[in-house]
């Protein structure tokens, strides 16, 4: 190899960077922005089933809560709301990490976002739209999403009626409508997009099919949730008294 | 027999050599022949309409690379794209996006191409630097001889470039053409370079890790290179190397 043309000058400048400036940080930021968003778009998944129990009536919701809650730690069989609050700051947490990184990909200046519009008016390319709408979603995000978990924090009761108020009594279904289209689309979009970057998939167009398919089945059963608690809320006397099974 | 369709071409016409050229759409009219493609019409029309036309062509079988343009909103090349596939019988024609034009349809990708190769340094370094042309070349698996293959179908045409919006909005990125050739060499058991010297030039926000996965280059691609796998390959084996550093 040739000696290296550099003065000595620029050789210490660029001598041993530190921190996020070390080169290594770009493949790291690129695997934790895919680890922290598998991690989210999981748990969403889980998250929507488990308040989906309300479909199946009260006592499943309460049972599933209760559970999650670890009640079968305790004596009474009633769970630590204070789970609800460390978790959620955990989530909390994940996402501030996921939204560090995926900064990196905001076109950050009006000449690249002229560029995209026009990119994607003049050749017109599916995966390139979802990847926009994924972007769009995504910054919505960052504002909904601290919004959710800071009420869990602070407020963390969850069960049949005391979710119910919060849908209803203290206006959290104005949050969820806007929360539920954003968060699913950027969530399976993204683990969609996660499995073709690192080459999991060679099946490219099944699975995009099976993501669009996952995307409709989440929305259906976030709505029909959304609109059994608002139901529930609404028949609920104030002050609103917790759901005792058996009753 | 049918009677034969007459074609409408919309094609972008500017030259930016000319200062008072403004850039317009202008519409061509040919009866389509059988087996037409969008390459033989551009010829014809240059031949029989308009000699001051230009657009780049040399092999017209999809082996050079130069005729690659924006066929209704598709980069492509046009000797292999059929007029048949256009049933409206009207098709528009634009210069690739990404690079500087020369004028009308023909733009200027073997710049690019050149300065992309010695940015990335797109050429062999082989392990033994003696040169001694006696010397019997080291006999290469014909299984490594068929992956190197594979990407050295490449034919520059520049069309993953215009199709990629993560390019448009950041010009420093490599691109998946850079990503192919640097693919290529990294499976080269003849170059010298490891995993650390790639990392160098391509682990970072202009290489592999500045991919947001927008697919535009494997959906495009002429050549039906697997852009999306090599892409994918890449970024596991710098992900991987970067322990080392």
């Amino acid at each position: 190899m040739a000696a290296n043309p550099l003065p000595a000058k620029a050789v210490l400048l660029t001598d041993k960077p530190r921190g996020f400036s070390h080169p290594k940080w770009a493949a790291r930021a690129d695997r934790l922005q895919s680890v922290t968003g598998v991690l989210l778009g999981l748990f969403l998944i889980m998250h929507l089933h488990f308040e989906s129990s309300i479909l199946l009536g009260k006592e499943a919701f309460y049972q599933v809560a209760q559970f999650l809650e670890g009640g079968i730690f305790s004596e009474t069989g009633h769970g630590y709301p204070i789970l609800t609050q460390v978790f959620s700051a955990f989530m909390l947490l994940i996402v501030v990490v996921h939204a560090v990184f995926a900064l990196r990909r905001f076109p950050s200046q009006i000449g690249q976002w002229r560029a995209l519009r026009q990119q994607m008016k003049f050749l017109p390319h599916e995966d390139t739209h979802i990847w926009f709408w994924q972007m769009v979603s995504g910054f919505l995000l960052f504002f909904l999403v601290p919004v959710h978990l800071f009420a869990m924090m602070t407020n963390p009761e969850i069960g049949p009626h005391l979710s119910a108020e919060r849908v209803v009594h203290h206006n959290a279904w104005m949050l969820y409508v806007l929360l539920l289209p954003a968060v699913t689309v950027h969530a399976i979009f993204g683990l969609y997009r996660v499995s073709v970057k690192w080459g999991l998939t060679t099946k490219r167009f099944a699975l995009l099919k099976f993501a669009k398919v996952l995307i409709a089945y989440l929305l259906v059963l976030g709505v029909a949730s959304l609109l059994t608690y608002i139901i529930i809320g609404r028949s609920l006397s104030l002050p609103v008294v917790p759901f005792v099974p058996g009753l | 027999m049918n009677q034969a369709r007459q074609l409408t071409f919309s094609i972008f016409r500017y030259d930016p050599q000319d200062p008072n050229d403004k850039p317009q759409m202008v519409n061509y009219y040919i009866t389509e022949t059988p087996g037409m493609t969008v390459f033989i019409a551009l010829n014809k029309l240059r031949e029989t309409q308009d000699p001051s036309l230009q657009f780049d062509f040399v092999c017209r079988a999809g082996i050079c690379g130069s005729c690659a343009m924006v066929i209704n909103g598709k980069p492509t090349l046009a000797c292999r794209t059929l007029t048949a596939n256009f049933p409206s019988a009207e098709i528009s024609l634009m210069p690739l996006p990404g690079f500087e034009l020369i004028g009308d349809l023909s733009v200027n990708t073997g710049k690019f191409m050149r300065e992309l190769a010695e940015r990335l340094q797109l050429w062999l370094h082989p392990s033994d630097t003696a040169m001694d042309i006696h010397r019997i070349e080291a006999p290469m698996a014909p299984e490594e001889a068929a992956k190197l293959y594979e990407l050295e179908r490449c034919v520059e045409c520049g069309v993953c470039v215009s199709a990629c919006a993560t390019k448009q909005m950041r010009d420093t990125f490599v691109g998946a053409v850079g990503l192919m050739k640097i693919a290529r060499f990294e499976l080269d058991s003849r170059d010298s370079r490891t995993s650390d010297d790639f990392y160098h030039v391509i682990g970072n926000q202009d290489g592999v890790f500045g991919c947001m996965t927008l697919l535009g280059c494997q959906d495009a691609c002429p050549k039906d290179l697997p852009h999306m796998q090599q892409i994918a390959y890449l970024r596991r084996k710098m992900s991987i190397s970067v322990s080392n550093l």
